[in-house]
């Protein structure tokens, strides 16, 4: 149980912070590979998975570009658009969504809390691994022809235990999260104090701790059944249906979550105001968090999908993201307003976030009939860009504590406004062939949606794509080396903008003092007038 | 005054964070949700075979509830001696701390043995839908024990290492939490499929 312990180096760093002198931090291939510091973990999961992200990207495109045409274009052909389909889905979750927002949760949750370290370090390290290392043999699987629909035994075992790798190794990950904000927060920061980004950290980490190991157990169920069982159980094509509930709504929105936690803090920051209103907004995001449980869905046959307790959860879910904003709205009105990029990621995710759960709300009512057509793909897919449109906001806002240095300003205002457009642009259209019964989520000659409404979608996809390279393109001045970067560009309110910039490996450069409000910053700042 | 201040005890030192045991409780909720969902599927898909008219187990099989019994018997008795050694190690009792862990451990062993000696008995191919949903709750739940002894063989040795003691045993506080989720566990199997069948 080594992995219990504060790392070696976190502990001399901490120990140096105290006394005099700086201590060296590794370099090259040692700190990448054998480092237990958060912030390099969650860069790795953040560089990572924007990476899967233009991948997957590009194949939504291409399904989109089939799906214009599905009669005269046949650019996957029949034996591989479906189980190519399940990689652009499961992928857009598993290898994008979740690990770019643990990512940049990694990095900035222990600033937030005051702590030196994430909690449990080495797991942190072993969870990005494994996640690496099960995302390589995911993609592997699928070139040898595995996957769900696949016609390589090798390959489908290897895709099962490849999920089971991604999705244990996003569990760890979890846990190193809200143990973090659970049992590492620094003195007088109480829970009703904590920044609210951390607070949404810690309701998405419990609630994907609560739903995922039951896709876990499902996967287990799956792979003893493929490898032992003759597929008694349904087999091969059962597969892909067993993951149909993580992939819907209302369970896709716990990966949005943070949205609104990050919402909270950039729009508080940039109004230079106190939030108020604290305990609604927290008991809002919890509210958002338990009407995501969508495990309830995990059931062997799709009747769950039209039991009360469902559909309560998918009209509900609209209900806390409002409030959310609402009370947000206060603070356009008490604030002195400034417009910074991370703001318009916020609202743009926000906005986002808004739409997907409405639009979920209204397919939630079981005469709507939108179950098991493309509906269901709109709405995660406006859940799903809600959520990266968020973390991406998240690493422009802190890009000195994520990187050495800021994003490009001028660049990124563009960025989430045209991921907004090309996300509704895409996703809008599949709502509607839903709702005019035009398609089921994959037809097995890809006909799904509308073919008029389906070119939009081709737009929406490609623009999509476009505002991704944008995003990575405007985020890249971050890795340049600056003499003298501000440690509190924004004028922030919480305690990750007591920390240097970029931060040293202990994080703060000395003893953080006594929190005794939810903006100890504005505290100091007031008391230095 | 400075004399007075001189005769007083030592500060407490800072309350260490229970990282430990938070992190422990989470997985033990994540690990017990991996079962609420296999079980889940268990009982449906159960109801829905019964609902058709068919017989759950197939002709042939038969679940023993003998070794099942012994089985959680041993699991509940087991709750007792692994907090028997949490409140030992609190008062700095350490032979009875040794005694209760080992004892624990033992435990934790019979109930693989009377399980694997169950699926002996029960004549269950795998190949079946009860075969393969049994065997993979009960494997797990195995699994689950076996990763349940070895965090107290762990803690047996930091508190023989001298790092845990009465005044702080979160080790094996967080040990004892996951042991006492995994015989929760093990109640809810020996309901739903043993009693139940």
């Amino acid at each position: 149980m080594a992995v219990t312990e504060t790392p070696p180096e976190t502990v001399q760093a901490s120990a140096k912070t105290a006394g005099s002198g700086t201590r060296s931090e590794p370099t090259g291939l040692a700190a990448i590979l054998g480092t237990g510091d958060h912030k390099v973990i969650g860069r790795l999961y953040i560089a990572t998975s924007l990476l899967f992200g233009l991948v997957i990207g590009v194949l939504g495109a291409l399904f989109a570009y089939e799906g214009v045409d599905p009669g005269e274009l046949d650019f996957f052909g029949a034996n591989h658009a479906y189980p190519l389909f399940t990689l652009f889905r499961l992928g857009a979750v598993f290898l994008v969504g979740m690990p770019l927002v643990i990512g940049l949760a990694l990095v900035v949750v222990p600033l937030q809390v005051g702590s030196s370290t994430v909690a449990f370090p080495r797991a942190a390290a072993l969870s990005f691994w494994g996640w690496l290392l099960g995302s390589a043999l995911l993609l592997g699987s699928y070139a040898v022809d595995g996957g769900p629909g696949g016609t390589s035994t090798t390959g489908v075992n290897l895709f099962v235990a490849s999920m089971i790798l991604v999705v244990v190794a996003l569990l760890v990950a979890a846990i190193c999260l809200a143990t973090t904000v659970i049992a590492l927060r620094t003195t007088g920061l109480l829970l009703s104090r904590i920044p609210m980004y951390s607070w949404s950290v810690l309701v998405a980490s419990v609630m994907w701790l609560l739903t995922l190991p039951v896709l876990v157990g499902a996967l287990v169920l799956s792979y003893v059944d493929v490898r032992h069982a003759s597929g008694t159980l349904g087999g091969n094509a059962a597969i892909f249906g067993r993951f149909a509930w993580v992939l819907r709504n209302p369970q896709v929105y716990v990966v949005a979550i943070p949205v609104l936690g990050f919402t909270a803090d950039v729009l508080a920051t940039t109004a230079r105001a106190r939030l108020a209103g604290r305990p609604l907004i927290q008991g809002a995001i919890a509210g958002a968090g338990i009407c995501g449980f969508g495990a309830v869905l995990a059931t062997p046959s799709s009747a769950g999908i039209e039991s009360p307790v469902v559909v309560a959860l998918g009209l509900a879910a609209v209900l806390p993201v409002l409030a959310v904003l609402g009370l947000l709205g206060d603070l356009f009105r008490r604030g002195s307003f400034r417009l910074t990029t991370g703001a318009i990621y916020a609202l743009c995710a926000s906005i986002l976030l808004l739409v997907a759960t409405a639009a979920g709300a209204l397919g939630s009512i079981p005469d709507m009939e939108t179950a098991g057509t493309i509906y269901d793909l709109g709405v995660a897919h406006l859940a799903l860009l809600a959520a990266i449109t968020g973390a991406l906001g998240g690493v422009h806002w802190w890009a000195t504590k994520v990187g050495r240095a800021p994003a490009h300003e001028g660049l990124g205002r563009v960025v989430p406004l045209a991921l907004l457009v090309s996300t509704l642009v895409a996703s809008i259209p599949d709502l509607i062939s839903g709702l005019t019964g035009e398609g089921v989520e994959l037809a097995a000659d890809w006909t799904g949606g509308i073919s008029g409404l389906n070119t939009a979608v081709l737009v929406g996809s490609v623009t999509v794509v476009l505002a991704l390279a944008l995003a990575v393109a405007s985020l890249l001045p971050i890795r340049r080396v600056l003499s003298q970067v501000s440690s509190d560009p924004w004028e922030g309110q919480t305690l990750e903008w007591l920390a240097p910039s970029p931060p040293p490996l202990a994080n703060f450069d000395g003893p953080i003092p006594v929190v005794t409000s939810p903006e100890p910053l504005v505290d100091q700042r007031e008391e230095n007038r | 005054m400075s004399s007075a201040a001189l005769s007083l005890p030592p500060a407490a030192p800072p309350a260490r964070p229970r990282v430990l045991l938070v992190g422990t409780a989470l997985a033990s909720a994540a690990t017990f949700m991996a079962f609420v969902g296999l079980i889940g599927y268990y009982a449906s898909t159960r109801a829905a075979v019964i609902a058709d008219g068919t017989r759950w187990l197939p002709d042939g099989a038969n679940i023993p509830l003998t070794p099942g019994n012994m089985a959680f018997a041993t699991m509940v008795i087991s709750a007792v001696s692994v907090w028997w050694a949490v409140d030992a190690v609190g008062k700095n009792d350490r032979q009875m701390a040794y005694l209760a862990l080992a004892l624990t451990f033992m435990f934790g062993v019979a109930v693989i043995n009377a399980t694997s000696f169950l699926y002996t008995q029960a004549g269950l191919p795998v190949a079946t839908t009860p075969g393969a949903l049994i065997y993979i709750i009960t494997g797990a739940h195995l699994a689950m024990v076996v990763v349940g002894l070895v965090f107290i063989t762990v803690m047996v040795f930091r508190t023989l290492g001298g790092e845990y003691g009465s005044r702080d045993r979160e080790g094996l506080v967080a040990a004892a939490l996951f042991w006492f989720v995994t015989i929760a566990v093990h109640a809810v199997i020996w309901y739903v499929i043993y009693i139940v069948k």
